[in-house]
């Protein structure tokens, strides 16, 4: 018998597949973070608001209500331009996970032109028949709409008539969240 | 997700349970049929190889992703695992028979097969671990002599002899090639 025979002979012992348990398994067996009491940016409104609310009050007892209005203001632009950068960063990193999936771009089931990447965390989609989407995975910008959401390794969205289905051969998100669309002039 | 194994490793010891995921789907294949042919049970080898990347997260773990690769360093942890089962099989700790000698699972395999199977069961341990990790997981022998703490001309000279037994042992199955003269 020469090696390739007795290579052949040997691959006739073929180990079975893992049972589907097993990442379910691991996964109920993975021991779990301890969960801070409020998540990283609750505690930063949390902190910016209780900043707000002790000065408003000191400035009321001083008599200062010229100053109560901007400061307010000021702390509420500065809240709002941190929440925006926090989200941008995740939107940008859920963009890149995506690029590094082999994404495939299915319109109504049928594969169409592949994905094509824009600044911060926006991604576009040529769906036939209704024009080209823009995509993002963060809301508070004007003229985008939720139209479907991020789960698993997947995006489903409506875009039109039409649905679309971003299929990635990697997770690209750890929970579902919402995808928000608008179609480019 | 495309993350390097020593990011993902970070992460998931810090609780992140994707990256753990992330770590198990690159190499849980691969492990699971080592375990499964050095322990014979479908059941060790899934407990085997969730122990081995839970193991990964505790605080004592050995593994230094400087020195070493996390494949060989998991091939190392289940083989660990799955030798010490077996020897606590043998001395009765845990009596369970191995599932590829159950007659369910023997009338569903082929002969070919199980005397494949009997045969290299029939190995020296030394000489088995060898032949699983190179000629079913076609692992170089630098890293199996990495995993089994071996010179690789002992990983070689292991293997040569296990082919050669091998060879012996299942001369009746060999296929049979018409020759014209």
């Amino acid at each position: 018998m020469n090696d390739t025979e007795l290579d052949r002979l040997l691959d006739t012992w073929e180990a079975p597949a893992p049972p589907p348990s097993m990442r379910e398994g691991l996964r109920v067996r993975c021991p779990r973070a301890k969960r801070r009491r409020f998540p990283r940016p609750l505690r930063w409104v949390l902190v910016i608001a209780a900043a707000t609310a002790t000065l408003a009050i000191g400035m009321e007892q001083n008599g200062e209500n010229s100053w109560d209005f901007r400061l307010l203001r000021v702390l509420n632009r500065l809240y709002e331009g941190f929440m925006q950068g926090l989200e941008a960063r995740q939107a940008a990193s859920i963009k890149a996970r995506i690029r590094q999936s082999e994404p495939k771009v299915y319109v109504d089931g049928q594969l169409v032109a592949p994905l094509e990447y824009g600044p911060a965390g926006r991604m576009d989609v040529q769906v036939p028949g209704e024009g080209a989407y823009s995509i993002i995975s963060y809301p508070g910008l004007a003229g985008w709409v939720e139209a479907g959401h991020f789960h698993g390794n997947a995006i489903e969205f409506q875009a039109g008539s039409k649905q679309v289905r971003i299929e990635c051969n990697k997770p690209i998100v750890d929970s579902d969240r919402p995808v928000f669309a608008r179609r480019r002039p | 997700m495309g993350k390097a194994p020593e990011h993902d490793l970070h992460d998931a010891r810090r609780g992140k349970e994707a990256a753990l995921l992330r770590l198990f789907d690159d190499h849980h294949l691969p492990l699971f049929r080592y375990a499964w042919r050095l322990t014979g049970s479908t059941a060790d080898a899934e407990d085997i190889v969730q122990e081995c990347f839970l193991a990964l997260l505790r605080p004592d773990c050995s593994f230094d992703p400087a020195r070493t690769a996390i494949r060989t360093y998991l091939f190392g942890a289940v083989r660990n695992q799955s030798l010490n089962r077996l020897r606590r099989r043998e001395q009765g700790v845990a009596a369970e028979s191995t599932d590829h000698r159950t007659p369910e699972t023997e009338a569903l395999r082929g002969e070919t097969a199980e005397a494949v199977a009997n045969a290299i069961a029939g190995l020296p341990e030394a000489q088995r671990e060898v032949l699983l990790l190179a000629h079913y997981e076609q692992l170089s022998l630098a890293e199996i002599a990495e995993i089994m703490q071996l010179e690789v001309t002992a990983v070689k000279s292991r293997l040569q002899r296990a082919r050669a037994t091998l060879r012996e042992t299942l001369a009746a199955y060999a296929p049979r090639t018409e020759r014209t003269i």
